[in-house]
């Protein structure tokens, strides 16, 4: 006579869970794809290059290049990046190295001087390795590595600095390097070229220009998109753009205080 | 009964007095008594109450408090002694050195000997004076002797203070200084231990351990002390005072081993300087002081080829070796003072970003100790409107 019973199978749920348990990825097809969690960003104060950049910003924990020749809007595009991260309540540095960061212009572009951390070092060894060690205390949001027109940096050290900003994970890295965007391109996480389309003007004044920024390159997600950004100068007030749409200049006065458009 | 001593230094109650050496010598006399009082610059009180049976007579302890200042300054010293603050004070001013060119004066005063020293001796302004002339009251002896309302009403409170001075009553206790605190702890190694990155842990633990002492009182440190004791070497001291009182041992631990680390660069590698070792390194982040990418604490020993291009400010106790080895630290005293209540800084409290700019303070003193003077500053906007960009604002620096 046959005593033993045949042992029922284990639910179907609880193997899942086991083969879970042991590290595989498994999922039942009526399941929902689990939707990985965004990586953190520092905001760029753009809210067209937030969307184009995939993230929402400046990915965090990660080294991103601003491709532009001098003049092209790299340093306000930098600091509005900057601005922005404080009004989120973060600390920020800028790491000088040819010592032409104005702060009047980067208080007049919304940078509070209070909170912002000035860094002038000697070379551009030096100023990798004081940027990872900001990097490293992790209480740097945002910071701006401006290399400046001189030496190249050192690719190891800066690929270096990459990886352990991604160590870390807090601190966001903006390199302005228009003499070494070959070097800094290539280990860089995010690179965003900055093409001037138009000039802004109010009368005879340039108060600004309108570029074309491209994520050229995007380890997080996908490159290719784009945005175009209006960038005013640190020299004057924000000129409300409906100023240049709506109004009809009938007077000289109003001529003179009317945005207008200039092709670059 | 009470008595008092009265110490006054001629020298430092001029105006361009050099007042370096009154912290020093108030820790000298406190050697003499527990309760001392600086009343000012240049003055100081001691309660030598029942301290005949150690030192022996009064006059032999104003002796011993003369010979104790004057290792740390010096100076002619007035000194008297009476039975509260107002007899010793006014005894140390009528106190004549016995002879010319004497290190010090003492005179003791008690109240019988007052009945003969003139009004004018009372802390009394020149109306009060003139007032008391006009009743014909010249020397203690008739004040006193007035009845005490009758005083009252003729000269006030004022007046009634002043005849119980010309009586030799004092009131006024002597309220003694709050010592400086210091707490310290030490750790010995046997055997020894190679090199200084390696005492990172027992550092780290000595902090923690100060600080769990502290924290008991609500009593944080100002500024750390560090001697290491090396097997074949002087000792190291550094001094090492911090951002802001702190009950936090990691930060006091890498911010005095970085300090260590900087002061054994400047004192083995006098010569050296940062671009030697930068030419000698130049991929950064390889270097063993702390700078090394993705260590959060230093710990490799020192190597040749290092330096700093700061120059040192500690204490270096002695001269290291010329070998090329790096001594065997032996030992290790961590010693905390200024001691402060840590809620005298309370604006993280209402602003996580001063939180978190503050504990930033300490990264950035440690990234003093590794690159030296003018890397950090802060930004402040002048003038604004100025015509030339360098005229509207002004850097200062993080470490002022």
């Amino acid at each position: 006579m046959q005593t033993d019973a045949v042992a029922a199978p284990a639910p179907l749920a609880a193997a899942l869970e086991t083969l879970r348990a042991r590290g595989l990825d498994l999922r039942r097809g009526s399941e929902p794809v689990a939707v990985a969690a965004p990586r953190p960003a520092v905001p760029t104060g753009h809210s067209a290059l937030d969307a184009a950049l995939g993230v929402g910003g400046w990915p965090r924990g990660a080294l991103a290049l601003l491709d532009a020749p001098p003049g092209g809007g790299a340093t306000s595009l930098a600091l509005g990046t900057l601005a922005a991260a404080q009004a989120a309540g973060g600390l920020v540095a800028w790491l000088d190295l040819d010592g032409t960061l104005d702060p009047a212009v980067a208080a007049r572009l919304g940078v509070s001087l209070e909170w912002l951390l000035v860094a002038r070092p000697r070379d551009p060894g030096e100023a990798i390795e004081l940027a990872a060690w900001l990097g490293r205390s992790g209480l740097i949001d945002a910071l701006v590595l401006d290399l400046g027109a001189g030496a190249a940096p050192d690719r190891r050290a800066l690929d270096r600095l990459g990886s352990l900003l991604g160590r870390t994970g807090g601190t966001s890295a903006l390199v302005l390097a228009p003499a070494a965007r070959a070097v800094a391109g290539a280990v860089a996480g995010v690179r965003v070229a900055l093409h001037r389309s138009a000039w802004l003007a109010v009368g005879r004044d340039l108060v600004g220009q309108r570029v074309r920024a491209v994520v050229e390159r995007n380890r997080w997600a996908l490159a290719g998109a784009s945005a175009e950004l209006d960038l005013w100068f640190g020299e004057g007030r924000r000129i409300d753009p409906l100023v240049a749409t709506l109004a009809e200049p009938r007077s000289l006065e109003e001529e003179r205080s009317a945005l207008r458009v200039v092709s670059a | 009964m009470t008595s008092i001593l009265v110490l006054a230094w001629p020298e430092l109650r001029v105006p361009d007095a050099d007042p370096r050496p009154w912290e020093r010598m108030l820790d000298a006399l406190d050697d003499l008594s527990p309760r001392v009082e600086a009343v000012d610059l240049g003055v100081a009180l001691v309660d030598i109450t029942g301290l005949e049976p150690m030192w022996g007579p009064e006059r032999r302890i104003a002796a011993r408090a003369v010979m104790l200042t004057r290792a740390v300054a010096p100076s002619f010293v007035r000194c008297g002694i009476g039975k509260n603050r107002w007899l010793a004070s006014l005894a140390a001013r009528l106190a004549r050195p016995e002879r010319p060119g004497a290190p010090a004066a003492l005179r003791t005063l008690d109240r019988d000997e007052l009945r003969d020293l003139p009004l004018s001796l009372l802390p009394a302004d020149s109306a009060m004076r003139r007032r008391l002339a006009l009743f014909g009251l010249v020397r203690m002896e008739q004040l006193a002797a007035l009845p005490r309302s009758a005083v009252a009403a003729q000269f006030g409170a004022t007046g009634e203070r002043l005849q119980a001075l010309a009586r030799g009553h004092d009131p006024r206790p002597l309220v003694p200084r709050r010592r400086p605190e210091r707490v310290a702890a030490e750790a010995a190694f046997e055997p020894p231990l190679d090199g200084i990155g390696a005492v990172a842990l027992t550092l780290r633990r000595l902090a923690a351990e100060l600080c769990d002492r502290l924290r008991d009182r609500h009593l944080a440190p100002g500024r750390a002390t560090l001697v290491l004791g090396f097997e074949d070497a002087p000792a190291l001291r550094v001094a090492q005072p911090f951002p802001q009182p702190a009950l936090e041992p990691d930060w006091i631990a890498r911010l005095l081993l970085s300090r260590v680390e900087a002061a054994a660069r400047a004192r083995w590698l006098p010569n050296s300087n940062q671009d030697d070792s930068r030419r000698a390194d130049p991929a950064t982040g390889a270097r063993s002081d702390g700078s090394n990418m993705g260590k959060s604490m230093p710990q490799a020993p020192l190597h040749a080829g290092q330096g700093t291009d700061h120059p040192p400010q500690v204490a270096v106790v002695g001269i290291w070796p010329e070998s090329s080895e790096e001594p065997r630290v032996a030992s290790v005293t961590l010693a905390f003072d200024r001691l402060a209540d840590p809620a005298t800084s309370q604006l993280p409290a209402f602003e996580a970003r001063a939180g978190r700019w503050e504990e930033l303070r300490w990264s950035l003193e440690r990234i003093r100790h590794r690159f030296g003077e003018g890397r950090l500053w802060r930004a402040t906007v002048e003038r604004p409107h100025a015509a030339l960009a360098e005229h509207r604002s002004r850097l200062v620096d993080i470490g002022q």
